[in-house]
């Protein structure tokens, strides 16, 4: 996303579409790999003969092993949006019913590819990434839906008005990281997931309701 | 009281008192560890190799490996370590409270306090245990398992008082506690938040994790 940002001056054309068509290679042998090995099974030397390019070149591409990952999220999740957006303006319901729903949607596509997620989690705690590699928690368009849900909800009288709006979003996306931990330890589907979601949603959102 | 299971009895059991050599051995360990939780601390889990943590205590890596089966064994004791000395301060602070939503917010500074210092090393075992197989191995150890019973114990001692509904979920509301603690770490250890800001954020989580159990 920050890709833009990079000031080096006019590569040529050509070589600019070539540049673009590595990245792309990259990042989908990448998502193979860390899939199906884990992030820390998968070294730079293997994603660039999976994707059939040379090493030197994914270095001139990218920064590291964690941009990389960065990267092969963020183009995933935009499908998701894409998806999420489309549906959220048409789903009815109480508060707590909107956002169980939202939730069950990100756990339904994370499922498919566990080992990424957990790759991504995991990432955001390795101390030789940058700041810039540390996508997790930081998905703004997420953290917008579910504002989006609470102001609905504080309009319904659902929720209180005096609510930290990102103290209780970060309560939602603490409960939702750590669900995945059901995961590491048994072999959860997305189903057991979803279910573990519903019930800590209904306790947030109770103690986000107004006093009686 | 350290917990253990009885395969590492069988293992670690010593048929007779401990020799001279044991004790030179214990004192291996000893400095080995030491030796680690310093480049664990600087360099994080992945950064630190079994190589540099026998330079810095002194040593060859085999012997480091006479005592130690790998990294994330040594790593493990060190957790373990810390762990248990936590859950210990943990539970003082947790007397201290004047009610449930108190005695939890002492526990959660307990956990911060003892970790601000530390907090390369936090990094480091959160690195670990979102690992697929550092992960389980971690969070089974007994220490970790006393963290979550610390929570319930809490929570259920309110219940017995009436402070909490009977139908207050305690295993639930429990585990979520456990969760909303770790969750504020990435705060402390990337954005340097103070004991303060951290104490004024889980005053909130609390309350709004409790708020339906009184309303029961």
């Amino acid at each position: 996303m920050t890709a833009e940002a990079n000031p080096l001056p006019e590569a040529t054309p050509v070589r600019q579409s070539q540049k673009e068509a590595t990245r792309r290679r990259v990042i989908a042998a990448a998502r193979e790999l860390f899939d199906a090995h884990g992030y820390e099974g998968t070294t730079i030397r293997e994603i660039a003969r999976h994707a059939g390019v040379a090493v030197g070149s994914v270095f001139t591409t990218f920064a590291s092993k964690g941009e990389i990952l960065s990267e092969v999220m963020a183009a995933r999740l935009e499908l998701l949006y894409a998806e999420v957006d489309r549906v959220m303006p048409h789903v009815r319901g109480s508060t707590v019913d909107r956002l169980r729903t939202m939730f069950a949607i990100h756990f339904e596509f994370e499922a498919r590819h566990v080992r990424l997620f957990l790759a991504h989690i995991a990432a955001a705690f390795d101390h030789t990434l940058s700041g810039a590699a540390r996508p997790y928690g930081r998905n703004e368009h997420f953290q917008q839906v579910i504002r989006d849900i609470l102001q609905a909800g504080i309009r319904a009288g659902e929720v209180r008005p005096d609510i930290d709006m990102q103290e209780a979003v970060d309560l939602m996306m603490a409960a939702y990281a750590w669900t995945y931990r059901i995961v590491v330890t048994t072999e959860a589907d997305a189903k057991a997931l979803i279910a573990v979601m519903d019930r800590q949603l209904g306790l947030i959102v109770a103690g986000l309701a107004p006093e009686r | 009281m350290k917990h253990i299971s009885p395969n590492q009895v069988a293992a670690d059991a010593p048929a007779r008192p401990p020799t001279r050599r044991a004790l030179a051995k214990q004192q291996t360990r000893q400095k080995v560890l030491a030796a680690a939780r310093r480049l664990f601390s600087e360099q994080g889990y992945e950064g630190a190799t079994i190589r540099d943590i026998a330079a810095a205590a002194g040593m060859s890596t085999g012997a480091v490996f006479a005592n130690f089966t790998d990294k994330s064994d040594l790593f493990r004791e060190i957790m373990v370590d810390d762990m248990e000395a936590l859950v210990t301060s943990m539970r003082e602070a947790a007397e201290r409270g004047r009610n449930v939503e108190d005695a939890l917010l002492k526990v959660f500074m307990a956990g911060y306090t003892f970790y601000k210092t530390r907090l390369q090393l936090a990094r480091a075992a959160f690195s670990v245990s979102w690992d697929r197989d550092g992960g389980p191995s971690l969070r089974g150890l007994p220490s970790s398992l006393a963290f979550q019973e610390l929570f319930t114990e809490q929570l259920a001692s309110a219940v017995t008082r009436g402070e909490l509904s009977q139908e207050a979920e305690v295993k639930l509301r429990s585990q979520m506690l456990m969760d909303t603690y770790l969750s504020n770490f990435p705060q402390a250890i990337f954005e340097g938040w103070s004991l303060d800001a951290l104490q004024a954020r889980a005053r909130d989580q609390i309350r709004i994790l409790l708020a339906g159990a009184r309303r029961g």
